[in-house]
């Protein structure tokens, strides 16, 4: 049997196409256990779908090579967050926390927002004050924002504790106090008279990065800006669990984002092992069913053989998609219903072949032998017959599997699929609905389904390679 | 009359899976209480519009409330809602069968109606339009290619084809659609994103029919790129088995012109196990109509379904899944007919 065995992968692995598949499925199987090992189970609830975790990200925003190939130098995503401050000042009513953050900003165009986020705070006695200042690198300094930490309420002792359940995020961008500070700014400096209204308009992050060039025309400022953000504390125990500020971007890591800003390279990660799971639990039971009844039709016959075949040949004649989406749509989207309904309708192709190939092994001296000596039918069926057509039985599992991921992600694609965890359909999906390639975002739909004809694909070289081990008459075919 | 017979069973045989298709449906339907739903809905509909209509002669609000009760309390017996759903499995069959499935809730047809059937119906004829123009183009080059390919095995097409088949196996029909349109309409702009004509449609009938195929290119081809490599692949594949049987070459021993030896020595034989591929390949290319509708937004039942799965209406979706079925089956009694008509030992 080993030896048998051994064999038949030398056979397997003369091929390149077993090479190639074998290589794609090891990556895709290590980026899988990655996954599995890193990313907490309730990934799909917690953050990806949770719009309030994406806040801080650029939306739409491609990957950041593309600035190696354009000549405008898009600007990167920027986060600087810190738990402890650079300084701390002694001043005449408590300590002063300064936290200082430094960018050497050159892209050719302004950042997209800026936002000031503030995690933890605990104070004694009077409420803590928090300011943003920032100075450009053409040496102005501008006082940006002034925020008071909510005072103690009624019946309420210290410590005084806020933004520990949720920390506390404040958009610069759009914030109308920022917007008629900038207005003061700009008639101080240049003398341009602009309202607050307009400020606000043209966004508060623009003005900051750029200087005025006439009345309505803002030139990119490039250089070292540097940020300050001031904590005043009135008692010595008072403190700040993390502040982060961030420079919003317009593209962003590997992948880039979609247009809630999720980083696609993490949704995409996610991925790998659902769409290895569906693939290969579904075709694995698909198949062992499929093949079980095919046997134990074949060799039992009578009756029950008459039920699998006319059940296998109903099964077979009904259009798989138009039902599928029925039954995901009437009992519900959820991962172990569509890997079921994927079984339900994918057993009987094996069943009828698998069943014809026992009918010829039936009439076969060997299993003559073992009825002779008196062997149960159970030990004929698993000890004689299944063996003679375990190979061809595997190479149909690993056949099948491309077919059950399509399948899921076109149920995805739909919009059928399991709302809890994110697939590589359900970010196409998503990025279809959106409008995402109607306006272009190439990142948010090339990647996901080249993954999934990649998994797809490492299949199909697999099946194709053992082709020559399962039907022996290619062998000498070169 | 052989012929007459095979037929029959072929036909029993369908209508055996149409109705057991419903009959399934039905029993889904009942046993997760959507039924329940639906046949409410229709009651309430019903009620609605009397009470509109009855609120401008009866004037008493308590008579009123009365009335509409007693209607209320018929209508709910009529529709079988006070017996339990697996008593009314018959009743909602033929309903399912009738598509007397009431009014959708959002969906409407082009002209605002909202009876099921009335939506379904009009986007029949969309469907049938790209599924079999993408048909009739894979099927005539996919035989002209697989019977080409078939005398010159082992060459360069060969072996592109058969990379091209296996590569087509794990590509999902849906993603070439949006990469065409990603590719021809958003970045070159040769072609429209979607839909069916352009808005407003030319009025000129000539100009709307242009109108029309110039819309339909990137559909009809991102089914065509779908399908073509099976078709290629079987033809050659069947083709060339054909090719080395012992007639063939005592055909060719008596010095036949190879013309007539592909024609009448091969063809003929091959023909019906490469129409038996197309049968086995039609519920794909339903599949495939499905998916490649939605993306393009072309307004046939694929999209239909894509849009009434999107805002939860449930009986359009029962009616569509039991179109399909019926399309399916439909189709493939045309093709069995073929089928019988190319190769006569069917008949006994």
């Amino acid at each position: 049997m080993s030896t048998r065995f051994k064999e038949a992968f030398q056979e397997f692995w003369r091929l390149n196409v077993s090479k190639i598949g074998v290589v794609f499925l090891t990556v895709l199987v290590i980026l899988s256990i990655y996954v599995v090992v890193s990313y907490p189970l309730d990934f799909g609830v917690r953050y990806w779908n949770n719009p309030l975790y994406w806040a801080d990200y650029p939306k739409s925003a491609p990957p950041s090579w593309v600035n190696y190939f354009s000549n405008e130098k898009i600007p990167e995503h920027y986060t600087f967050s810190s738990i402890k401050p650079s300084n701390t000042l002694l001043t005449e009513s408590g300590i002063r926390l300064i936290y200082l953050f430094k960018l050497d900003f050159q892209a050719d165009k302004t950042p997209t927002f800026l936002s000031l986020t503030v995690k933890n705070v605990t104070y004694y006695d009077k409420p803590v004050i928090i300011r943003l200042n920032v100075t450009r690198p053409d040496g102005k300094n501008i006082e940006l924002y002034r925020y008071t930490v909510p005072a103690p309420y009624v019946d309420e002792s210290p410590p005084y504790k806020r933004f520990y359940d949720q920390s506390k995020r404040i958009s610069l961008t759009g914030d109308l106090s920022v917007a008629s500070i900038l207005a003061r700014f700009l008639s101080r400096e240049y003398n341009v008279t602009i309202k607050p209204s307009e400020v606000n308009s043209i966004g508060q992050h623009k003005i900051i990065f750029s200087i005025p060039k006439g009345d309505t025309q803002f030139t990119v400022l490039k250089g070292d800006y540097t940020f300050y953000i001031i904590v005043d504390t009135y008692d010595s125990r008072d403190s700040v669990g993390e502040v982060k500020l961030v420079v919003g971007g317009d593209v962003y890591g590997f992948m880039g984002t979609d247009s809630l800003g999720r980083d696609l390279s993490v949704g995409l990660l996610f991925g790998f092992p659902i769409a290895l799971f569906i693939g290969i639990v579904t075709s694995t039971i698909t198949t062992l069913l499929g093949a079980g009844l095919g046997i134990m039709g074949g060799y039992i016959g009578g009756k029950l053989d008459e039920v699998i075949q006319r059940t296998a040949d109903f099964v077979n004649n009904i259009p798989l998609l138009p039902l599928l989406i029925f039954l995901a749509f009437i009992l519900g989207q959820n991962l172990w219903i569509i890997v079921f309904l994927l079984v339900v309708f994918g057993w009987p192709t094996l069943t009828i072949i698998v069943r014809s190939m026992v009918l010829q092994l039936k009439s076969g001296q060997f299993i003559e032998a073992a009825i002779a000596i008196g062997a149960p039918r159970w030990w004929i069926m698993f000890r004689h017959i299944f063996p003679q057509v375990a190979p061809f039985i595997f190479a149909q599992l690993i056949f099948f599997t491309p077919t059950f991921i399509l399948l899921e992600a076109a149920l995805s694609f739909l919009g059928l699929g399991d709302p809890t965890m994110p697939t590589w359909g359900q970010i196409l999906e998503y990025g279809f609905r959106s409008g995402g390639i109607y306006v272009g975002l190439w990142w948010w739909i090339i990647p996901p389904g080249l993954l999934i004809i990649w998994t797809a694909i490492t299949f199909v070289l697999i099946a194709l390679g053992m082709e020559p081990v399962v039907n022996p008459r290619l062998r000498r075919m070169k | 009359m052989g012929l007459a017979r095979t037929l029959f069973m072929r036909a029993l045989t369908l209508i055996t899976v149409l109705v057991l298709v419903i009959f399934f449906m039905v029993l889904v339907l009942g046993a997760t209480g959507t039924s329940d739903k639906i046949l409410q809905a229709m009651v309430n509909e019903e009620i609605m519009m009397l009470r509109q209509s009855l609120a401008k002669t009866i004037k008493d609000p308590q008579e009123l409330e009365r009335v509409i009760n007693i209607r209320k309390q018929e209508l709910t017996e009529f529709y079988g809602l006070t017996k339990p759903w697996y008593v009314r499995l018959p009743d909602m069959a033929w309903r399912v069968l009738t598509l007397e499935l009431g009014k959708a809730r959002t969906l409407k047809t082009f002209a605002g109606g909202n009876k099921v059937s009335d939506i379904v119906m009009e986007r029949l004829t969309n469907t049938i339009i790209l599924v079999t123009s993408a048909t009739v183009i894979s099927a005539i080059v996919g035989l002209v290619l697989g019977v080409r390919i078939a005398t010159r095995v082992g060459g360069i097409l060969d072996r592109l084809s058969s990379y091209f088949s296996a590569i087509s196996y794990a590509i999902p029909t849906w993603w070439i659609g949006i990469i065409l349109i990603l590719v021809f309409a958003f970045l070159l702009r040769l072609f429209p994103f979607g839909g069916l004509y352009s808005t407003p449609p030319p009025s000129d009938p000539y100009m709307k029919f242009l109108d029309i195929i110039w819309h339909a290119v990137l559909p009809v081809t991102t089914l065509v790129i779908a399908s073509i490599g099976v078709w290629i692949y079987t033809t050659r594949t069947i083709v060339l088995n054909t090719a080395q049987e012992d007639f063939v070459n005592a055909a060719r021993a008596r010095g036949l012109p190879e013309e007539l030896v592909r024609r009448r020595y091969i063809m003929r034989v091959a023909a019906p196990p490469i129409l038996t591929n197309v049968i086995l390949g039609l519920a794909t290319s339903i599949s495939g109509a499905i998916l490649t509708e939605t993306v393009f937004n072309w307004p046939g039942l694929g999209r239909l379904f894509y849009d009434a799965v999107l805002v939860m209406d449930e009986v359009v979706v029962i009616a569509l899944t039991y179109i399909f079925t019926l399309v399916y089956v439909v189709a493939r009694f045309l093709l069995e007919v073929l089928y019988v008509i190319l190769d006569p030992r069917v008949r006994y």
